[in-house]
């Protein structure tokens, strides 16, 4: 395997291996959390901010771990950080880590994160890792910010808490329902498989 | 040397650090966080009985919380029951703020509440719901009306309906007038005093 | 009767999978066909309840008499890890045959977040110990149920004509929105 630019490692993320679309990772907090825009957000950049310190951290360290005790290993660093993420929403942005609710400590157990540690962190170059982190996690906000935009728009007719549908649009109440998260993500996935296989055959 | 003392010393050093880590952010976050929640409950009490000055806990047990509301000069003006109970689909959390004779509701405020979105959520809005629950009699039991009603129609213990949200409405009659019952009581018997420690 | 109503509203009204989201990975991942769903769910079911009565004990024991609880989440999912290893170690002693139908669930379980998300609301909603249990029973038969039905669904699926695109994860997400719907039905059942 040809060993690649730093700008496909960060690319990679977005598109061909985005953990949400492509790797079906992390599928619980995408569901749970996207029932507003907000709410999406602040769920992304949360696991976010653990992946790339984890990410950092375990790259940094990989050497000094036996094979044995990894796993363990990550699972403290990765929960350290997670408590770090939910005490500083919980002192800071009260709101949102009350809406939030479990799910900020749930991103202890998002495979999305260990899955990263095990197949990239714990074998590549500290900054490899950080790129790779990076991208994995713009892939990850982009996937709720646009999962939680459709369910929003169209399940309350507003954007960021914003009216931008017209009054004549009755809300989809079953956008904001458990229900309209997997159809909608459902979708999501379907078309998203359709374009990659429209542009492969084309190449 | 050997793996195992190796996996030993990794593994405490791991433990150690992200231990070390973890207090000084709880410590750190510990005071801000009390003082949130702190917050929130006194917003809603200054709220349900306009013109408490300062608060305290008079009785506590699960699911239910009465506060006694004081004025500046520490004469309590009211109480202030914060209760909870099953919904039409998860726990509802509201606070409701009566005068000293326990004889007229303030005002409700629902804290906590996930019934559906735009139909049984409507339980939050002050439009629809919250507004007919002002100054309402509670020496008795309140009923709900139905169909809804304006608000000069209704009588004093009466408050309205949600259209297309009836159990919702129901749910949050029920829990009202089940707190209100043992409240009353609880003062009757005289357990509603100030504990010590409490006031702040 | 409290406990009743909280046990059928975690199998029914508020579904670990449909309601809460959680354990949405072995949702899709173990649902192709019905013998292994039931085996998963009954696996779930069965940490789910020895991992309420242990974190219920370190919450009401340890971590809150100390006020370490800036320690909850390390503590659950070091417990939840170790639980399950225990627990795979125990059955394969214990009973080998089990072992056989349980076995390679098991180690997945560690991963799965309705585990921890089960620790965590019951540490949320501050349930006493007997509420835990009860919850814990209720939402691991209630995972059960969410994945069998799945299961029986997809195996039919299997048998029909599904575009291309669609296929797999993406139908398997609408089934599930259905699904949801339909549980959505039970709301407002409990009194």
């Amino acid at each position: 395997m040809a060993a690649k630019s730093i700008a496909q490692e960060y690319l990679k993320g977005l598109w061909d291996e985005n953990p949400v679309f492509r790797q079906l990772l992390g599928l619980c907090p995408t569901l749970a959390v996207t029932n507003a825009v907000i709410n999406g957000i602040a769920m992304g950049l949360a696991t976010s901010f653990v992946l790339i310190i984890s990410s950092v951290v375990v790259a940094s360290i990989k050497k000094l771990i036996p094979s044995q005790v990894r796993i363990a290993s990550y699972i403290v660093i990765i929960a350290t950080f997670v408590t770090v993420a939910d005490r500083f929403l919980a002192a800071y942005f009260f709101q949102i880590s009350k809406s939030l609710g479990p799910y900020i400590p749930l991103i202890v157990v998002n495979c999305i994160i260990l899955g990263r540690q095990e197949a990239f962190s714990s074998k590549n170059s500290v900054g490899r890792s950080f790129v790779d982190a990076l991208g994995m996690s713009t892939g990850f906000v982009l996937a709720l910010l646009v999962l939680s935009g459709i369910r929003e728009i169209l399940g309350m007719g507003t954007f960021l808490g914003y009216q931008v549908m017209g009054a004549w649009f009755k809300p989809w109440i079953i956008m904001i329902l458990p229900a309209g998260a997997f159809i909608t993500l459902g979708i999501l996935i379907a078309v998203a498989l359709l374009i990659e296989q429209k542009t492969k055959s084309r190449s | 040397m050997n793996l195992s003392t190796r996996m030993v010393l990794v593994l405490t050093t791991v433990g150690l650090i992200s231990g070390g880590m973890l207090a000084t952010v709880g410590i750190l976050t510990q005071k801000q966080i009390e003082k949130n929640k702190q917050r929130e409950i006194k917003a809603a009490i200054s709220q349900v009985i306009p013109g408490t000055k300062d608060s305290g806990i008079l009785f506590e047990e699960e699911d239910l919380i009465v506060y006694g509301g004081n004025d500046e000069t520490g004469t309590l003006i009211g109480f202030a029951v914060l209760v909870s109970g099953t919904g039409f689909q998860d726990k509802i959390k509201l606070m409701y703020g009566m005068n000293q004779e326990m004889t007229k509701i303030n005002r409700l405020a629902v804290l906590e509440q996930k019934e559906t979105p735009g139909l049984g959520a409507k339980i939050a809005s002050q439009e629809t719901f919250l507004q007919f629950w002002e100054n309402k009699d509670s020496s008795g039991a309140l009923k709900l009306r139905k169909p809804a009603a304006s608000s000069s129609e209704l009588a004093a213990s009466e408050v309205n309906t949600i259209t297309g949200a009836t159990i919702s409405s129901e749910k949050v009659l029920e829990i009202v007038n089940l707190s209100l019952d043992k409240v009353k009581r609880l003062k009757k018997e005289g357990r509603l005093k100030k504990e010590d420690g409490h006031g702040s | 009767m409290e406990l009743l109503a909280l046990f059928i509203s975690a199998i029914l009204v508020n579904n670990f999978v449909l309601y809460y989201f959680l354990g949405i990975c072995p949702f899709l991942g173990v649902s192709k066909k019905i013998d292994s769903a039931l085996s998963m769910g009954l696996a779930v079911t069965f940490v789910m309840t020895i991992t309420a009565v242990v974190s219920w004990m370190i919450n009401h024991w340890i971590l809150i008499p100390y006020k370490l609880d800036y320690l909850q989440i390390v503590s659950f999912i070091l417990v939840i890890a170790s639980l399950v290893q225990l627990v795979e170690m125990f059955i394969r002693k214990a009973s080998p045959a089990l072992y056989q139908a349980l076995g390679i669930y098991l180690p997945l379980i560690t991963t799965n977040c309705a585990i921890m998300g089960l620790a965590l609301l019951a540490a949320l909603k501050n349930f006493s110990f007997l509420k835990t249990v009860t919850f814990g029973i209720g939402s691991g038969l209630g995972f059960t149920l969410a994945i069998v039905l799945m299961a029986s669904i997809r195996e039919q699926l299997d048998l029909s004509d599904v575009p291309k695109p669609l296929k797999g994860a993406g139908i398997a997400l609408i089934v599930a929105g259905i699904m949801a719907l339909a549980f959505q039905g039970f709301s407002g059942m409990i009194k």
